[in-house]
């Protein structure tokens, strides 16, 4: 199996999704979804301003705010500025989005054949290239490492988390952010046959970090990266992180996973199992992120002394301590030196048997946070009166 | 660390495959026409450097780009005898555009269209059994930054081989923008020419086959991948900046651990444009100090167009060739170089042949401001 880049951590989180601005929030209204009346978009001038930000599209506005949210919550911006306060080269930026410039290319066209390109703005120019949104991360922010957009179906955002990682663990750079965004307008709604309701019009970032970088700044760490698969059907992608059956913490699903019969399903049916597009609405090359903001939640909710669920903790914990003990704790490379049992992590995976590939990723606590926690109550009785 | 290119594919303009394409350039062969698949009275610039495959002229078909794309990487997979199973290799494609043709088609014409076929991990898998596939959409420089991930993925010992691939095509989205913001349409790329006009797009795809390297490969091998260095200007939206360039110059020689000097043939970025030129060249010129005399340089864009996302590779591919043939395609339609690639030794006119040629630079640069350039060189050293 493809070994997780180790010492790989999160130190930073960053929404900009309409009444869920942490991690716990996220998870609490992913765990209870709303019903009612939708609530106000996410307003991007309340946090980046509205000066110079005219020609830029809203995927682009969306993913500077989870940016710059995910960086100041690393401690790389301060709270009261925009500058980062490592050198701008040791950050490098990837972003994941489908659908983010697909109306500026098709509002474009139909222009043309309408009229002419004489009578085009030129100020678009920039949007009809699908990497602007991670352009425009890096340039305000000054990030001069290695830039990369992932437009790459289902699975887009979490193989954008697995760029970052790379990148950190190949040395190109000390840390990444990561960000995947989606939004919904005329042309996305028309070319999916969805409607705005259905669909996310948000962001999300985190900051991958390596973790001996973030511990010589000091900076605290989330979570730690676990392996990362990219495999052809959900089956064989959950298997090949969590051999003969071990059962994770907790799963994020693909988008509207639909559970076939027991057998069927990789996932042992006491985790507790959570689909953050209940919450945010469908959300393309975003899910990845979302999903990966969403379990830091539940890694800080859950503690490192017990799962979210006691019960899939109690159920799983001797098998899944032995199989992540002969996955995870051997010697080499990219290995974690001090294997988590699987009921302490969060098994994250995008895209379904439909798709071209299914991405998954574990997301584990770190060393800092494992002295254990008393076991809480399932998240879904405790939180869901509020 | 370096890798091996145990094989490459190529489409464009002026050929299929990669010996057509090669020995098109070498001949000054341009792809160069009039516009093919766009309503020409809508816009002031008539010209492209097109791949002739449409059904009849003014009428455009979905799904192009992913033809080229997995006839490139057919291509590659055959010569570094892969086959047609890629099962179990992962597959990096850098592109400006994906399929956004096909989108702008769908949305406007109502031409049926999948827009889960906007990456090209679907038809990768249909075709090749490849489901570890990433579609960049990292503008300009996208093939050759695809190429410096591979290039990680074996250093790290992750993977044994990896496919890296690019291809774009003409969107009429960029194509406009474009010719709305070039003061004169231009009718050809004349890169570094003090006349040049600007860019003008281009059709392509283009794959290589990256393996770790291991005794006894080289011999089969048609080259070898010394270092790739990849950066962010942080500067500016579309205009480039010599300074981002030149980092990623002089990073990628320090990586190789090369130096000017031992360079022998650099494969421009070269769009024509008025700043790409000025810029590039004065990032080479500084980085490359008394040295710049030293080694040949082409641009290819002069007959292949700009073929965005897939450019760098296609480069990097002639460049490979040109160090095992000892030929060197020219720049044409430079007449007098711009003032800062005055020292330039730019191979015009015709081919150049100059058995000796051992190391190469290749230049990408995006909207962005993403740099990436590689340095390889010949195999059998």
């Amino acid at each position: 199996m493809t070994r997780g880049p180790g010492e790989v951590v999160v130190t930073g989180v960053g929404l900009a999704v309409p009444e869920a601005g942490t991690p716990e929030a996220l998870l609490r209204r992913t765990a209870c979804p709303v019903t009612g009346p939708a609530p106000e978009p996410f307003d991007t001038a309340a946090r980046i301003g509205r000066r110079g930000h005219r020609y830029k599209d809203r995927a682009t506005r969306l993913a500077l705010c989870a940016a710059l949210e995910a960086l100041r919550n690393a401690g790389l911006i301060p709270s009261d500025g925009e500058e980062v306060t490592v050198p701008g080269d040791t950050i490098g930026v990837v972003a994941s989005s489908n659908l983010g410039n697909l109306d500026t290319a098709c509002l474009t066209a139909a222009a043309i054949a309408e009229r002419s390109a004489v009578d085009l703005s030129p100020m678009s120019l920039p949007n009809a290239s699908s990497n602007v949104i991670a352009s425009w991360v890096a340039i305000r922010h000054g990030l001069r490492g290695p830039n990369l957009m992932l437009c790459n179906g289902a699975t887009s955002g979490l193989d954008a988390v697995h760029w970052g990682a790379t990148l950190v663990a190949a040395g190109r750079v000390r840390r990444a952010v990561v960000i995947g965004v989606e939004t919904h307008n005329a042309v996305v709604e028309d070319l999916l046959g969805r409607s705005a309701g259905e669909l996310l019009d948000g962001a999300a970032a985190i900051v991958v970090e390596g973790a001996r970088w973030a511990e010589a700044r000091g900076a605290r760490a989330v979570a730690a990266l676990g392996p990362y698969e990219r495999r052809a059907g959900l089956g064989g992608c959950v298997e090949a992180l969590l051999p003969d059956g071990a059962a994770p913490g907790v799963w994020f699903t693909p988008e509207r996973y639909a559970e076939g019969p027991a057998g069927a399903v990789p996932v042992p049916g006491a985790v507790p199992r959570y689909d953050v597009t209940d919450a945010v609405g469908r959300a393309s090359g975003a899910l990845g992120v979302l999903q990966c903001a969403a379990a830091v939640g539940w890694l800080a909710r859950a503690g490192a002394g017990a799962g979210a669920d006691p019960e899939a903790a109690a159920g799983a914990g001797a098998g899944a301590g032995a199989g992540a003990g002969s996955a995870f704790g051997a010697a080499g490379p990219g290995a974690a030196p001090d294997p988590v049992p699987a009921f302490r992590q969060a098994l994250i995976t995008s895209g379904d048997d439909t798709a071209d590939a299914v991405a998954g990723l574990l997301l584990r606590p770190t060393p800092d946070r494992r002295p254990p926690h008393p076991a809480r109550a399932p998240l879904i009785s405790m939180e869901c009166s509020r | 660390m370096s890798q091996l290119v145990t094989g490459a594919g190529a489409v464009a303009s002026v050929g299929d495959g990669v010996d057509e394409v090669f020995r098109a350039l070498c001949a000054g062969t341009s792809g160069l026409g009039e516009l093919r698949g766009f309503d020409r009275e809508r816009y002031r610039t008539r010209h492209a450097y097109e791949i002739d495959d449409r059904p009849a002229p003014g009428t455009d078909l979905p799904g192009r780009a992913t033809d080229w794309l997995l006839r490139a990487v057919g291509e590659a997979a055959a010569q570094a005898g892969l086959g047609e199973d890629l099962s179990e290799v992962p597959v990096l494609i850098g592109t400006g555009l994906r399929e956004l043709r096909s989108a702008e088609l769908a949305w406007r014409d109502g031409t049926p269209f999948d827009i889960g076929r906007l990456h090209f991990g679907t038809a990768l898998r249909e075709r090749f059994g490849a489901v570890r596939t990433h579609t960049f959409s990292g503008a300009c420089s996208a093939s050759l930054y695809a190429l410096a991930l591979a290039a990680d993925l074996l250093a790290t010992g992750a993977e044994d081989t990896v496919v890296v691939a690019g291809v774009d095509t003409l969107t009429e989205s960029m194509y406009g923008l474009l010719d709305r913001v070039n003061s004169e349409p231009p009718d050809r790329v004349r890169p570094f020419d003090r006349d040049r006009r600007g860019v003008l797009m281009g059709d392509g795809a283009a794959a290589v086959v990256l393996r770790r390297e291991e005794p006894g490969a080289e011999g089969r091998a048609l080259g070898r991948v010394r270092a790739v260095s990849m950066n962010c200007d942080a500067n500016h939206v579309t205009a480039p900046d010599p300074q981002g360039i030149a980092r990623a110059v002089y990073e990628a020689q320090w990586r190789a651990d090369v130096k000017p000097g031992d360079i022998d043939l650099v494969l421009l970025h070269g769009t024509g444009t008025q700043l790409n030129d000025a810029a590039e060249a004065a990032a080479i010129a500084e980085v490359f100090g008394r040295e710049v005399s030293g080694p040949l340089m082409t641009a290819i864009k002069c007959m292949t167009g700009h073929t965005s996302g897939g450019s760098g590779l296609l480069s990097l591919i002639v460049a490979l060739e040109s160090l095992a043939s000892g030929r060197v395609p020219p720049t044409l339609g430079l007449a007098e170089p711009l003032p800062e690639a005055e020292a330039f030794r730019f191979v015009r006119e015709e081919a150049r042949e100059d058995g000796d040629l051992r190391v190469a630079q290749i230049d990408a640069f995006g909207f962005g401001g993403v740099n990436a350039v590689a340095i390889v060189e010949r195999a059998g050293r």
